[in-house]
């Protein structure tokens, strides 16, 4: 009855939907699919163009970034920018590269563990309260970083973790929970109750139930939160600012902004360590984004 | 382990109030991230709201209680009402703008077309890049003398000379609202493209099979599917574009005045500039307090948690 | 419940592997009276370097001090530093710009408790009085910059203008005739966005005579102040200045200048720097920046080192550090490498021939420098910083004055 191989039943179900269409019209189909790629063109030329700019002063000389007029692309290439930015006497870089990933890897995997039960649980069963806390999970979103950052300095500095990873795992983790709750939960409440019915009349035990039928159903929502939490750990700043004092348990959105000097600043490199920064993310997008795509399709559940 | 429970059934009436015993049974679930939230969140958020009644000086030392002192001197700020004005007109405009893009790129890159995986790619850069970097690459290229998309525009002979975008507090605010909504396409983009994924293809098939149009398939039948997804999406981007710092800070932080600045800007402002954490403090109270009432009537108007 | 054992000990095992994760982090010095943490801002690229190897010389002659040191960009050493004070934990020794606001929450040493009679003595006197509030000295005056007025030579020679004007009218007729060029350039580049638009403000102010501060009151706006500003805004007005003068923050502004596109500006020492980086082919001059009446005028500052009390166990060994950063060989590779100007006489005297910073040496006896010693000048600066550029923005002088003087007296 349930089959776990939603991708291909999606893409057959998807085949046909489009066969079906070509019965009605049969020129149109390839006029579409130009049409699409030509939108599609443009939009990620759109959505590309600024990181474009980046991508190109990050390759330009210090002094070509402010030159006026400006250059489109460099007058001299200067690609060794990125070989030259690991051993700046600005920042310990390959440090701040490995906190952040550190920091932002433990930090998605606790929201995970932590997030996960919450959001099943009441997106599934109705218990006096659940309203409040959802309410509650979601109010740590609106406080302003910049305003709690005093009050967790002081917190961490009382426990004597002030200065680590794992003051700074915490904090992503607290701060970046509700929105993998929210998603999450919004994902289990999409799903048809007849789902869980179905497997509890089989006798799987809730858990059973749980692992073996639902969250391969809700992949699509549990991986937008996986990106969501790691990227929002990726880059948070505000608190790592205070709590973090050693130059090489910053992270990269820390040590970023030591190139940026009081009448100078290093533009070349801010570039580079953006683009350096922006990959890792595009990678773990890359890898993630089938399952994110393929997830749950009415195929599975007749 | 709820179904496994092997308590007595005490006869109807008489048995604890199951609402507690429902409550018990949640705990567990419930258990990490509520340890998580209050070891971490409630310090920091508790010190906040007592710093909103102190007297901090400019050094950072407190110098005794302010009581209602700071809520009164923001009560008298002059530029509140222009500074709230800007606000809601932040995040309406930004929130509603992106999800109507949204919601037709996510139908874009929903269909299939010869290289579709690295469009989706592409559209997750600004989400994968920091904020502040996106705001601040975008404040270089529209610099007046040495931004390249001012000098695009006078190569295109749209502008004779680089025009001072983020010069000028109206034409800046706007232009920082277009880069918000920017950054906050790919995350909506793609909760609602994975919420597409969950619209059955067979209903839709029959649909069309019935006669019904695209226009009304998506209205009757994709719409309301994604409304979980959609719910979501605002939800999350009304908060976050409420406590969006990094964008107004950078493309107009060289502005003198209040015109281009919201409740969050202001907060930045009186820590930054007047070194004033006290009033700063007071101003997120009342920010928070604001953000509350707006997700609790959102929450209340459109009930995306399902209370079926 | 077997099954939900199981999902237990698989999250108490991710949260151990979490803790371990936690363990990467260093440890903070505290308590040890021999441990000694420094917080300073970032000048240059060079800064980190130049204190790790004066840190490194340091332990090396005293190898029972440790120095730890934090650097932090511009931008958020005063997030950073406010946050410590609030939480308790300063650090021993602090660099930055102003020491007023933590000497009258009673934070600091008096600078004569953590350096010897010697380094104290070495102070050049105006430096020494701008440092001291009701006569202790709290700051140790540690590198000082002046301004003067930079001017690009091929432009003033394209426009016909012989020499670099003294007086306002003089600068506002040269920033005429190079308008009157049409050639896409600008006469004068007046920085008011909030970056430093105080010093902008200043240097007019000062230049007609005019004053922050009477006493102990500030005073933002009195008649001579206003004339200034008007003048200013009459060169906006007429269209002298590079566009939207009022959101122009100065690094950018000077960027401009150094492209050659604006024909003269205020620069600092470290523009000189910049200019032999970025363009060099730049034919330029620098002269003393024109007033009212053309008497020579600047203005001067300083940033500071000082010294926080904490639990008063680390007298000893700031002292060592503070005598060993000022003595004379320290002391003038640091500032000869930061490219800035000395604050002492024996650095003054060593620096003296070094020819970047001799235009700004010679116009630094006549130094004027901000009411900083004020408890009020930090919020007056900061009002300046945002509010001053609306004269840009079509607001009168008078109002805008009148709004910084209301927010210094809050």
């Amino acid at each position: 009855m349930v089959t776990t191989t939603p991708e291909t039943t999606g893409r057959r179900a998807g085949a046909s939907a489009a066969d079906a269409h070509r019965g009605f019209r049969p020129r149109s189909r390839h006029g579409r699919r130009w049409t699409r790629t030509t939108a599609g063109v443009v939009v990620a030329l759109v959505f590309l163009a600024p990181y474009l700019v980046m991508l190109i002063g990050s390759v330009k000389r210090h002094a070509e970034i402010l030159r006026i007029p400006p250059t489109y692309l460099p007058t001299e290439w200067i690609p060794s920018n990125y070989l030259t930015m690991w051993s700046t006497p600005e920042a310990p870089l390959p440090y701040n590269l490995a906190s952040t990933l550190i920091i932002s890897l433990c930090g998605t995997v606790l929201v995970l563990a932590v997030a996960l039960p919450a959001a099943y649980y009441t997106a599934k069963h109705p218990f006096p309260g659940r309203a409040v806390f959802l309410l509650l999970v979601l109010a740590t979103q609106m406080l302003q970083p910049t305003v709690l950052a005093p009050g967790l300095f002081r917190q961490f500095l009382a426990l004597g973790i002030d200065d680590t990873w794992l003051a700074m795992i915490l904090v992503n983790a607290a701060f970046n929970l509700s929105f993998a709750v929210w998603i999450m939960h919004s994902f289990f409440a999409g799903l048809p109750k007849e789902i869980d019915e179905a497997a509890l009349v089989d006798g799987a035990s809730k858990l059973q139930t749980l692992r073996h039928v639902t969250l391969p159903l809700v992949w699509p929502g549990i991986v937008t939160a996986i990106i969501f939490t790691f990227i929002a750990c990726w880059n948070e700043f505000a608190a790592s600012l205070v709590i973090l004092t050693t130059a090489e348990n910053q992270p990269l959105s820390v040590a970023i902004t030591k190139f940026v000097g009081q009448y100078d600043s290093a533009w070349h490199y801010v570039f580079a360590v953006s683009i350096v920064s922006i990959v890792p993310v595009v990678i773990l997008f890359a890898l993630v984004e089938k399952r994110l795509v393929a997830g749950l399709t009415a195929g599975a559940v007749k | 382990m709820s179904e496994q429970n092997t308590q007595v059934q005490l006869p109807p009436g008489r048995s604890a109030p199951p609402a507690r015993r429902e409550l018990v049974r949640a705990l567990p679930w419930l258990l990490p991230a509520l340890t998580l939230i209050l070891t971490i969140v409630l310090f920091p958020a508790a010190y906040m709201v007592w710093t909103s009644s102190r007297d901090v000086s400019q050094a950072g030392v407190d110098r005794g209680s302010a009581g209602l002192d700071n809520f009164v001197a923001l009560l008298n700020f002059p530029a509140l009402g222009r500074v709230f004005t800007n606000t809601i007109i932040w995040v309406v405009g930004v929130v509603l703008v992106t999800l109507l893009i949204s919601l037709a790129l996510a139908q874009l890159l929903n269909q299939a077309f010869p290289g579709r995986r690295l469009v989706r790619l592409a559209v997750i850069v600004p989400w994968a890049a920091s904020v502040v970097m996106t705001s601040t690459v975008f404040y270089y290229a529209l610099d007046p003398f040495y931004g390249v998309f001012n000098q695009f525009l006078v190569d295109l002979g749209i502008l004779d000379a680089g025009f001072g975008f983020t010069r000028r507090p109206v034409p800046a605010f706007v232009v920082s609202m277009v880069v918000a909504v920017f950054v906050s396409l790919p995350f909506t983009t793609y909760t609602i493209l994975a919420g597409l994924q969950t619209v059955p293809d067979d209903i839709v098939e029959a649909a069309r099979m019935d006669g019904a149009g695209p226009g009304r398939i998506y209205r009757r039948i994709v719409l309301p599917i994604l409304r979980p997804a959609i719910a979501v999406a605002v939800l999350i981007n009304i908060i976050n574009v409420f406590n969006s710092l990094p964008i107004l800070r950078t493309m107009t932080g060289s502005i003198p005045g209040y015109d281009a600045d919201t409740t969050t800007t202001l907060i930045f402002k009186y820590v930054q500039q007047d070194r004033q954490v006290d009033l700063a403090s007071a101003l997120s109270v009342v920010n928070f307090l604001i953000v509350l009432a707006v997700i609790g009537i959102y929450l209340a108007a459109l009930r995306p948690m399902r209370d079926e | 419940m077997k099954r939900f054992l199981r999902w237990s000990a698989a999250f108490v095992i991710a949260s151990l592997t979490l803790t371990a994760c936690g363990f990467g982090g260093g440890d903070n010095a505290s308590g040890n009276s021999r441990k000694l943490s420094l917080l300073v801002p970032s000048y240059s690229n060079g800064t980190k370097a130049l204190w790790e190897g004066i840190i490194a010389d340091f332990q090396a002659k005293h190898s029972d001090i440790t120095v730890n040191l934090e650097i932090q960009s511009w931008d958020n050493i005063n997030d950073v530093i406010r946050t410590k004070v609030q939480a308790k934990a300063t650090p021993d020794i602090l660099n930055i710009d102003a020491f007023s606001g933590f000497a009258s929450d009673d934070l600091l040493y008096p600078a004569a408790d953590v350096v010897s009679p010697d380094t104290l003595a070495d102070f050049q006197d105006s430096f020494a009085k701008n440092a001291s509030i009701d006569g202790t000295m709290y700051g140790l005056p540690m590198i000082a910059s002046a301004r003067t007025l930079f001017y690009n030579q091929e432009l003033l020679d394209k426009a016909g203008v012989t020499k670099p004007p003294a007086t306002w009218q003089e600068l506002y007729d040269a920033a005429q005739k190079i308008k009157n060029l049409n050639s896409g350039v600008y006469g004068y580049g007046m920085p008011l966005g909030s970056e430093e638009a105080q010093a902008e403000t200043s240097i007019w102010i000062f230049g007609n005579g005019g004053s922050w501060h009477e006493g102990d009151k500030i005073t933002v706006d009195n008649p001579r102040n206003v004339e200034a500003v008007q003048f200013m805004k009459r060169m906006i007005d007429a269209g002298l200045t590079q566009p939207d003068p009022g959101a122009s923050d100065r690094t950018p502004m000077l960027d401009v200048f150094i492209q050659g596109k604006i024909a003269m500006a205020v620069g600092l020492p470290p523009t000189v720097g910049q200019i032999a980086q970025k363009n060099p082919q730049l034919k330029y001059g620098t002269a003393p920046i024109p007033s009212k009446d053309g008497q020579p005028m600047t203005l001067g500052v300083a940033d500071h080192l000082m010294a926080f009390k904490n639990d008063g166990s680390k007298q000893e060994a700031v002292k060592a550090f503070l005598d060993y950063f000022f003595s004379a060989e320290v002391y003038r590779k640091f500032v000869d490498t930061e490219g800035f100007l000395p604050t002492t006489k024996s650095g003054a005297q060593a620096l003296k021939d070094k020819k970047e910073i001799a235009s700004f040496l010679e116009v630094l006896p006549g130094a004027r420098f901000y009411p900083s010693t004020n408890p009020r000048w930090a919020a007056t600066q900061g009002a300046l910083q945002g509010q001053i550029g609306q004269i840009g923005q079509g607001k009168q002088p008078k109002a805008v004055l009148a709004g910084i003087q209301a927010k210094a007296d809050a």
